[in-house]
């Protein structure tokens, strides 16, 4: 049995301890906003928190998360509306939508360390994610947006 | 489409028993929750099923069947948008769902449930508000019968009927039982754009909110009651067929269930996900041997050079006597070009969830064909297609990619095997060897100039293979004879007046697949076009924006397009020091583009500062959608021509994972898109694609205008440089 607290929530989970988080988050617990892109930490569509840093969920072992906290977009905000997720509605950033979870959890922790990040900020912060629809754009626009407002 | 209004047809539930995993309240998980969200909200049938789309509930809900799978295009909201301004009702009044494959919800004349072609709006809009004009007309005159006056008396908005003389009202939902037992009317009035309230203006997607908190579901999210988890391990040479596995191999994984075979690989089935992909990691696999396993990209290459040379080729445009144009020319212009395989890459890799109860089939899938996925699930359970059903969850990503439907016939056979509910998933690997893709292609272009400068012939020579061959084979190889429309894509039937004009495809063969990418044949033939007459431009020692103006100069609305796009762009307006600009304009699926392209180049670094898109789809039914697909298409755009290629070795692609095929990232897309939408009021255009093809050459053409050198191969990372 392996214990890891889950937006706040503590979960013990009878699996390998080498089954990588994204997989304990879809399977086991039941959390189907972290996605599956690549396995290889290329596309950032599994990104969560732990311990309020963000890391990509398919790199990173059920074993190694004693006594972590981890954090999903499920768990970002309770009603769903951290400054980052009413940004992304209002500037209508989502296309296919695949990748926004990885995107809002890093743009969420790029504004809880810069608090007005600069377009060179963003583009660093953001750089480990890919959008195949290309809504890069927006993504800029939405951060700066929920920077102002935060 | 007479289909289209055959009354009460019965929609089955679009979403039905769809498990959505949730947070377990104690420590150890607690099952998944089922919900039947389907049973209280589809067309079915019931009381308030107006017409094939449209089901209006006793609480004035409206409910609508959409065709079109929603892949981020935002198609539903518009959809919506559509509806409710036919319907008179209040836009939140109306929820959209995936439809059925159904008699009325199929694209014609091939008569398939799909998405593709960019047909969402321009397909589907008037139909639509056919439906919409009959079920208010039939509610308008249920409302007569009730309150005893003449329908002319009666006018409808916000979802009621109301009578202005006594002051009586009654409600859609208190309607919508009578009026579904009216006869539909065969001439509905339909409104005129004058008195359209909804569409046109704004409004926010109704996909939006669930996609920024983790709620939406994907294909990959669906989990049905005992459901096994499977991952494919399949060749990644194509046409390559199992030759035999070894089973031992992954025994020593924990929850593994089985492995079943497939035609070209296997499915590892396991109680989570983490063990089956391990297990397809690891399991000894042997593949028979194929023709092409000694396949290389020099090889491809050289197949279509001999393309180009070849004798013989089909002949898609021959309007004057090209040949003697050529040789009595002031001046010929001749370049050849190159594009290689482009791979779809959609961030959700194919899956598809199967669940086989007696002769009864559930498929749920990311697809853009649910007609194909019910022909793949039927084959491979052995049941009528009537017998299966096809559920269409959200979509990470289409592109073109989802109209093949062979996941759908793998899950159905896992599923039979072990006798389980099962989601297959492919990894992201077999994403990029076994997808289809767009076809490697050459051209060699010929313009003959006259004295002046004036383009008086041009002649291309295209090869490449054929997307039709394998997307369509039997209408390839039957009715087309040969004549793939892709093959020559925006080239045949292109606006510009060359003078003389021939324009010839050789097919050529290879093991590779390919298939509809975003844009499809527009997407070569852009680069190649509009590059080269920038070329030609060059050598007349014209401005290039005149060039095209010339060639268009019979073209009103062509010329508007382009026009549009240099005027917002700047074009011919000084530029800040380091800033070059470069254009091109394509017509695809029914609408025109013309983009400018403001960059910088330094250090072999490629800066794509602004891009001005211009676009004309005759109108627009949600503008915001329309700009996000145009921003969409030009990143799309940029990060193929910035890096993307599959290259082959040993008859398989090099590039398996996004570290070695690499998709733009934030920091190279352009600072600046600006979308310039024109409403020329012409017959609808699609949205999805026409963005895409002129933005190679439009950052082409800039990268000329800054360093003299003139790329005729894809992607930049060829050439040193970088984006």
């Amino acid at each position: 049995m392996i214990e890891v607290t889950v937006n706040g929530q503590a979960h013990r989970l009878d699996a390998d301890p080498d089954m990588p988080l994204l997989w304990a988050l879809r399977d086991l617990v039941g959390l189907t906003g972290t996605k599956y892109g690549c396995g290889i930490a290329q596309c950032g569509a599994c990104t969560v928190h732990v311990d309020g840093v963000p890391t990509r969920s398919c790199q990173t072992r059920l074993g190694d998360l004693a006594g972590r906290r981890v954090t999903t977009i499920e768990g970002l905000h309770p009603e769903g509306r951290h400054p980052v997720q009413v940004a992304w509605v209002e500037h209508q950033v989502p296309q296919c939508g695949f990748c926004q979870s990885g995107q809002i959890m890093t743009a969420a922790a790029l504004l809880s360390e810069t608090r007005r990040p600069t377009d060179a900020d963003i583009d660093a912060a953001m750089a480990g994610h890919i959008c195949r629809c290309g809504t890069y754009q927006r993504i800029r626009a939405a951060i700066h947006d929920a920077a102002a407002k935060a | 489409m007479d289909g289209l209004m055959e009354r009460r047809t019965i929609l089955k539930a679009a979403a039905a028993a769809l498990v959505v995993p949730v947070a377990p309240a104690l420590a150890q998980p607690a099952p998944p929750r089922v919900i039947t969200e389907a049973a209280a909200n589809s067309p079915n049938g019931g009381p308030g099923q107006v017409t094939a789309f449209l089901r209006i509930g006793t609480d004035g809900k409206v409910t609508f069947a959409s065709p079109v799978t929603e892949m981020g295009q935002g198609t539903h909201t518009s959809h919506a948008m559509i509806v409710a301004d036919e319907l008179d009702c209040a836009l939140s009044a109306v929820e959209v769902i995936a439809g059925q494959p159904e008699p009325a919800l199929r694209l014609q004349p091939v008569n398939e449930m799909y998405s593709g072609a960019s047909f969402g709006i321009r397909f589907w809009h008037d139909r639509i508000r056919r439906a919409c004009a009959q079920a208010r007309m039939v509610l308008v005159e249920a409302a007569a019968q009730r309150l005893g006056v003449p329908a002319d008396q009666l006018a409808t908005a916000e979802g009621r009927v109301t009578h202005a003389a006594s002051g009586r009202a009654l409600s859609y939902g208190e309607l919508a039982e009578a009026a579904a037992r009216l006869p539909l009317p065969e001439q509905p009035r339909i409104k005129p754009a004058a008195e359209r309230r909804i569409t046109g203006r704004n409004a926010p997607r109704f996909d939006i909110p669930a996609k920024t908190n983790g709620s939406a579901v994907y294909g990959h999210d669906i989990r049905l009651p005992g459901m096994a988890f499977a991952v494919a391990r399949l060749s990644p040479v194509f046409g390559a067929e199992l030759d035999g596995f070894d089973r031992a191999s992954v025994a020593g994984i924990r929850g593994i269930v089985d492995v079943v075979p497939l035609k070209n690989g296997v499915a590892v089935v396991a109680e989570n996900t983490w063990a089956a992909m391990e297990g397809a990691k690891r399991i000894a696999v042997r593949f028979k041997p194929t023709p092409e396993q000694n396949l290389d990209s020099a090889e491809l290459s050289r197949r279509l050079r001999a393309g180009l040379e070849a004798p013989d080729a089909f002949r898609g445009k021959n309007d004057g006597d090209i040949e003697a144009t050529l040789r009595g020319a002031a001046r010929v212009v001749e370049a050849t070009y190159e594009a290689p395989y482009l791979a779809h890459a959609p961030m959700e890799t194919e899956n598809a969830t199967v669940r086989i109860q007696g002769d009864r089939v559930e498929v749920w899938s990311s697809t853009q064909h649910q007609d194909w996925c019910v022909r793949d699930a039927a084959r491979a359970a052995g049941v009528p297609p009537a017998n299966v059903r096809i559920h269409t969850p959200m979509t990470g990503g289409g592109f073109g990619r989802r109209l093949h439907t062979e996941v759908v016939e793998q899950a159905t056979l896992v599923a039979k095997a072990v006798n389980r509910p099962v989601r297959l998933i492919w990894t992201r690997e077999d994403e990029f060897a076994q997808s289809y893709w767009r076809p490697a292609f050459a051209a060699k272009m010929q313009a003959a100039l006259d004295a002046q400068g004036r383009v008086i012939g041009f002649n291309i020579r295209a090869a490449g293979q054929s997307v039709m061959g394998d997307y369509r084979p039997a209408l390839f190889a039957g009715p087309l004879r040969g004549n793939d429309p892709f093959s020559l894509q925006s080239v045949s039937d292109t606006r510009y007046r060359f003078g003389a004009f021939r324009a010839e495809w050789k097919r050529v063969e290879a093991a590779p697949k390919v298939w509809l990418w975003r844009s499809v044949g527009s997407s070569q033939f852009g680069f190649f076009i509009e590059s080269f007459l920038d070329e030609v431009a060059q050598a007349a020692g014209k401005d290039p924006l005149a060039l095209r103006r010339e060639l268009l100069a019979h073209d009103a609305r062509a010329l508007r397009v382009l026009n549009t796009a240099a005027e917002q762009g700047g074009w011919g307006t000084p530029l800040a020091a380091g800033r070059h600009r470069g254009i091109a304009y394509m017509e695809c699926y029914g609408s025109l583009c013309a983009q400018v392209a403001e960059i910088s180049v330094a250090n072999n670094q490629v800066r794509v500062h602004r891009v001005t898109v211009a676009i004309d789809s005759g109108d627009v039914v949600n503008p915001d959608t329309v700009a996000a697909q145009m921003q969409g298409g030009v990143v799309w755009g940029l990060s193929a021509m910035a890096g993307e290629k599959v290259t082959l070795k040993g008859g398989a692609a090099e590039q398996r994972n996004f570290d070695a095929y690499p998709i733009l990232r934030i920091g190279s897309a352009p600072a600046q898109v600006d979308v310039h939408i024109i409403r020329s009021g012409e017959a609808l255009g699609g949205i999805g694609e026409p963005g895409v093809p002129p933005l190679a050459p439009a950052v082409c053409n800039a990268i000329f205008a800054a360093t003299g050198r003139r790329l005729r191969s894809l992607p930049l990372s060829d050439h040193g440089l970088s984006v």
